[in-house]
């Protein structure tokens, strides 16, 4: 049978009328990647191979077709062999043009574990770096790493590609309202956009943009925690449970709290926008470390300080208003403001959301501290420590803690 | 009922266009063919009130999918579909053939007129016997002897949130859909000086 042939027994698509493949981000990873990761055989091979470098997205409704039944959107697996001779990254070029990779991925989670990412990339016509943006989209899934070998090791960091190399993709058009957002000029209409946006149960929250713009986010690290805490695998972070909860609905708190405050203006993030994913994950780790390392040479002894949490109790609900706090502080920084010391002070509040529990937080923070080497989830534990490391600065300087940051 | 009878891998959805309804569903429905995929049940309008639909019609979505027999009075046990004052909507094939119309109603709760109109909305596909029987390749396959007048496929949903949305029958599109954040850096790519996070 040629690959033609494989929806259709002579000439009879195998796809009855009116059904449409449209399958949910899960069923792409955790149905179709895996078998076709495994070797194993797909049903009517709905999903075909595709030379990615060889198939210019107009041609891929013809040659992704499934069904009869009109489609706004096809899929096909590629493997990500093509490497460009002096790098690592994936050479998407075709002969019209290229796919270029835009933001940074999605972390795509079933039933809150995480099995696997989600790159966007967006079609250029042309030649880097002089393409033409095209509006065609595509969605680029890979399996987790972490999903299929149970190592620790690089369960923290997101960018690892499985070795296999197949990836699947879903490409489409961007939808006309969409273009509103890139004349701003038309204010009713990007207003009626933003409120789509805002209203759609897909979509990350503004805040999470900003905090995403910094590279590897405060959401991506709590999702690190939460998974680890729900599962329950990780013997280090089992101090961390109590505060499970709270920071599990602090996260939905801060989508709530961020579109009200200041609103930072793009322009001076752009600089992280020029880097690839990497990047950025590696500028902002950069960050972290040199935050951190400024307050302990400032800061050597701080424990008393942070013990101030003692003091207060603190339900599970203390820590929503502080993710807020943060929230402010990275705006603020991100909108160049020198004057931190008011929203530092936030995080002297006895109920700051990273207190764990009344009882033990000088337990956790030496925890913290001792386990700070512990490679399994760095990013974690960094996070962390930024935090308490503000906690410190806020009471003893009253210059601007961040200036150093090239943000 | 459901569509038990279609075998079909995961992530296929029965998302018919307006054109596979009438040319498919309801011409094979009206016309005594055998239909397949034989998925849409016939179901008494007048027994159903909306919310009782699930498990019934077929459901596929956020709606459901049932033959009726035409009737005027779309009265049901507590309440009644109120036709909408749209105009009737002509369906035509890609070969812009008529092929039928839709009638768009609400569910409105009590006695008509006085009912309240509630979120429930539906569709009423009917066939347009003419413009099918005009069609000659239509003629040749399909009995010509067709009871256009005896059956109208319904489609229902319940509108969610504000009337923004109206009459939009999109599901919320997993992943076609650009997220807020992908916007953003479209945007950006292309100039970063005109953009501004919303309030």
């Amino acid at each position: 049978m040629s690959e033609d042939m494989n929806l259709s027994v002579n000439g009879q698509s195998q796809v009855p009328p009116g059904f449409r493949f449209h399958p949910t981000e899960e069923e792409l990873l955790h149905y179709y990647l895996r078998k076709k990761v495994a070797s194993e055989t797909i049903d009517l091979n709905v999903i075909r191979d595709v030379d990615l470098n060889k198939l210019e997205p107009w041609d891929i409704q013809e040659k992704c077709k499934i069904g009869s039944t009109p489609q706004n959107d096809w899929y096909f697996f590629s493997h990500k062999d093509k490497k460009y001779p002096t790098g690592t990254r994936t050479n998407r070029a075709t002969a019209a043009g290229f796919w270029k990779a835009t933001g940074r991925d999605k972390v795509i989670c079933s039933s809150c574990k995480r099995i696997g990412m989600r790159k966007t990339l967006v079609f250029y016509m042309g030649r880097a770096p002089h393409g033409q943006k095209s509006d065609w989209i595509m969605h680029e899934y890979r399996l987790d790493e972490s999903n299929t070998h149970n190592t620790s090791a690089s369960n923290a960091v997101g960018d690892t590609s499985p070795e296999d190399g197949w990836v699947v993709c879903r490409v489409f058009r961007k939808k006309n309202y969409q273009k509103s957002l890139e004349s701003p000029k038309s204010s009713s209409t990007s207003i009626d956009s933003r409120t789509q946006m805002l209203n759609s149960s897909n979509n990350d929250g503004v805040l999470d943009q900003i905090l995403l713009y910094m590279g590897r986010s405060c959401k991506q690290e709590i999702e690190t925690i939460g998974n680890i805490n729900i599962s329950n695998n990780d013997e280090n972070m089992r101090f961390l449970t109590p505060n499970n909860t709270s920071i599990v609905e602090g996260l939905h708190e801060r989508f709530m709290h961020l579109p009200r405050l200041e609103s930072p203006t793009l322009p001076s993030l752009a600089p992280h926008n020029s880097g690839s994913p990497f990047d950025q994950d590696r500028s902002l780790k950069a960050c972290y470390q040199s935050i951190d390392d400024m307050f302990r040479e400032t800061e050597p002894s701080s424990t008393n300080q942070v013990s101030g949490c003692n003091t207060s109790p603190d339900g599970p609900k203390a820590g929503l208003n502080d993710w807020a706090a943060l929230d402010r502080l990275v705006a603020s920084q991100l909108n160049g403001q020198v004057d931190t010391s008011k929203q530092l002070s936030c995080f002297s509040d006895p109920n700051m959301g990273f207190c764990l529990s009344p009882d033990d937080n000088d337990v956790q923070l030496s925890h913290l501290r001792s386990h700070r080497p512990n490679q399994t989830s760095q990013q974690v534990y960094n996070s962390e420590i930024d935090l308490w490391s503000f906690t410190r600065s806020s009471s003893s300087s009253s210059t601007d803690p961040l200036s150093h940051l090239s943000v | 009922m459901g569509d038990g009878s279609v075998n079909l891998p995961p992530g296929f959805q029965f998302h018919p266009t307006d054109e596979e309804l009438v040319v498919h569903f309801l011409y094979c429905k009206a016309s005594l063919l055998p239909c397949h995929p034989d998925v849409i049940p016939d179901l008494d309008l007048h027994l159903q009130d909306p919310w009782q639909l699930n498990g019934k019609a077929l459901s596929s979505g956020n709606q459901w999918y049932f033959f009726s027999r035409v009737t005027e009075n779309r009265v049901t046990k507590n309440g009644y579909w109120k036709k909408l004052d749209n105009i009737d909507e002509p369906i035509f094939t890609s070969a812009s053939t008529k092929v039928g119309i839709k009638k768009y109603l609400v569910f409105c709760i009590g006695e008509a007129p006085a009912g309240i109109e509630t979120n429930w909305l539906m569709e009423e596909y009917h066939l347009s016997s003419r413009g099918l029987l005009s069609n000659t390749s239509y003629k040749r396959r399909r009995n010509p002897k067709l009871d256009s007048s005896q059956w109208v496929l319904c489609r229902v949903h319940e509108r969610k949130g504000d009337s923004r949305q109206g009459l939009c029958y999109d599901d919320d599109d997993d992943g076609t859909e650009l997220s807020c954040l992908d916007e953003m850096f479209l945007s950006l790519d292309d100039d970063y000086d005109e953009i501004s996070l919303p309030n």
